[in-house]
């Protein structure tokens, strides 16, 4: 019953968007294996690439989803996709390496059923309902796995849980300070779950175009990372932690002024104002 | 229909052959526990569904107001379903946690009141905003008289708006939802809680001492998790704003029992999971 209130008009089509976020993600996330290959921690910095490919993803599938009125917000899409993500996540952290192969299939299964649950049972009749719910749970389930890579250095059960698994003899007294003990996990879930949502929130109306809205999620995603490789000091060594604050440093950076340039490109005017008017006489 | 025109329209028509294909679903789930967990899995598996219904029954009596409510045009509390239900739903399970280790009863008790008083506050405070700060009477614009006190509601609602402000019967239903939804997600936790320090200590190979953080957090973190499934769930269902218990869209609650059984059966399949031995 639903009708599409916004169409996308140019710009790269969704399934490329997607295709390109499933394999970057997985790839980067695959790469801070190299922590384990090499015995160091200083590849850690991928997990927070991967958070970012995936919520290029994700915002651009909320765009999907939220062009058809479905009357609850935006916000509440990042929740769910987060909520759904979480469970998947924590589950497939036990698989070992295959833990983000798991917890793709996992959070798609989870997804694929609420989004049926969602268009069927609450009747909510949304052509794309079912795949976007299915993209969403995949992209938050990822997105978590990255920053868990970023801040503890791996995505297995054991490493999340006992944190310093660099510290010899000392992970069994560690089970406080690790990533799910010290539920730093909850940050993380906050910190993925506002950058997904609010890209598509802050650029939706007639005036949207999609470099802008993906450059500012890439914008969103690095401030995450920024924040989530301050909290890796806790777990990893403190040449590792720079090496992602650095990394997340320069790419917020670059999508920031990228994203202003692009702001100033689709305005229809603009004035470099100081923030506080020197006023005389005063 | 113009874009413009264009609302969510998910209609108040249960879909009888989805429901049917949601109780199958709900069954097979609860069979696949049966088989892996029979005794200790199956228990916390009802539990977390029980608490999953509970939130999203609860969601359908908090007055939602929307952006329109924002501007004194609509009834209710000017925020989105999801926020409220997850707002409610975790103050009353942060106030229910504490409470955790002194068993079922009084944690839920505790987070039904924990939920059912921050929804008390939160319609407090909104109604002097909008009596003191905006100027406007309360006043519903879906029913001629006040279900509970009788008060008749046309007189006072103003021109070209469905009502404004929050009614009577709105702040009560606010605070039934909170208490079910703090319940509802205290519920939750505490089962899980129960299971992650009971089964955790053999799978991990740890004292259960040293497993109480990781037990507490991933029981918080899957009861976040089904919180916001099941509150987005509920707001696919309202798709949009409501008033309370005498809204027409709250007759529409079968569907989200249905729907919040179905997400928390598979949500909590999967936290239960976590605790059982995998083949690799």
């Amino acid at each position: 019953m639903s009708v599409k209130v916004e169409v996308i008009e140019g710009g790269v089509p969704h399934n490329k968007i997607l295709i390109a976020g499933v394999i970057s993600t997985l790839v980067c996330i695959y790469l801070t294996y190299l922590n384990v290959l090499t015995g160091t921690e200083m590849f850690s910095f991928f997990g927070g690439i991967a958070v970012v490919a995936a919520l290029i993803w994700g915002s651009h599938t909320i765009k999907v989803l939220c062009s058809y009125g479905i009357g609850t917000g935006v916000p509440s899409a990042g929740m769910i996709a987060f909520g759904s993500g979480v469970i998947a996540m924590m589950l497939a952290t036990k698989f070992g390496i295959l833990a983000p192969i798991v917890a793709l299939v996992l959070a798609a299964i989870i997804g694929f059923i609420l989004g049926y649950v969602s268009n069927n049972i609450l009747n909510m009749k949304i052509p794309a309902m079912v795949q976007a719910l299915t993209e969403m749970a995949v992209v938050g389930a990822l997105s978590l796995m990255g920053f868990a890579a970023l801040i503890t250095g791996g995505f297995t059960f054991a490493g999340l849980t006992t944190g310093s698994i660099s510290v010899m003899g000392m992970t069994l007294l560690t089970h406080q300070n690790s990533f799910l003990g010290g539920c730093l996990i909850a940050v993380a879930f906050l910190l993925g779950a506002i950058a997904i949502q609010h890209p598509f929130n802050a650029t939706l109306g007639p005036g949207w175009k999609q470099d802008r809205m993906l450059m500012l999620t890439a914008e969103c995603g690095f401030l995450s990372m920024i924040v989530a490789a301050i909290m890796s000091f806790a777990l990893i060594s403190a040449g590792s932690a720079i090496i992602s604050l650095i990394v997340a440093i320069i790419g917020w950076a670059y999508t920031y002024q990228q994203y202003m340039v692009l702001s100033k490109r689709d305005a229809a005017a603009w004035l470099d104002s100081k923030p506080i008017p020197d006023v005389e006489g005063h | 229909m113009s874009a413009v025109a264009a609302k969510p329209q998910a209609g108040g028509a249960m879909n009888p052959t989805a429901m049917g294909v949601g109780v199958v679903m709900l069954l097979i789930l609860l069979g696949i526990c049966w088989y892996i967990s029979p005794v200790a899995g199956l228990s916390v598996l009802i539990g977390v569904i029980i608490g999953g219904v509970l939130i999203g029954f609860g969601t359908h009596f908090v007055p939602v107001g929307g952006a329109p409510a924002a501007m004194g045009q609509a009834p209710g509390i000017a925020t989105g379903v999801a926020m409220l239900a997850a707002g409610a739903g975790l103050a009353g399970l942060f106030g229910g946690a504490w409470a955790a280790e002194q068993g079922v009863v009084v944690a839920v008790i505790t987070g039904g009141v924990g939920g059912g008083l921050m929804m008390a506050i939160t319609c407090m405070m909104v109604n002097f905003v909008y009596v003191f700060g905006m100027g406007i009477p309360s006043a519903s614009g879906k029913v001629a008289k006040d279900p509970i006190t009788g008060d008749t509601q046309a007189e006072y609602k103003s021109q070209g708006t469905e009502g404004h402000g929050l009614p009577f019967v709105s702040f009560v239903g606010g605070v039934i939802g909170g208490i079910l939804g703090g319940a509802g997600g205290t519920l939750i936790y505490v089962e899980l809680l129960g299971l992650y320090e009971q089964a955790l200590p053999g799978v991990m190979n740890v004292t259960a001492a040293q497993v109480m953080p990781i037990a507490v957090s991933a029981a918080g973190m899957f009861a976040v998790g089904l919180f916001l499934v099941n509150a987005v769930l509920t707001a696919y269902n309202i798709t949009g704003t409501i008033e309370g218990p005498h809204d027409p869209k709250f007759k529409r609650w079968p569907r989200s029992i249905v729907a919040s059984a179905v997400a928390s059966a598979l949500c909590g399949l999967v936290a239960v999971l976590l605790v059982v031995p995998l083949p690799i």
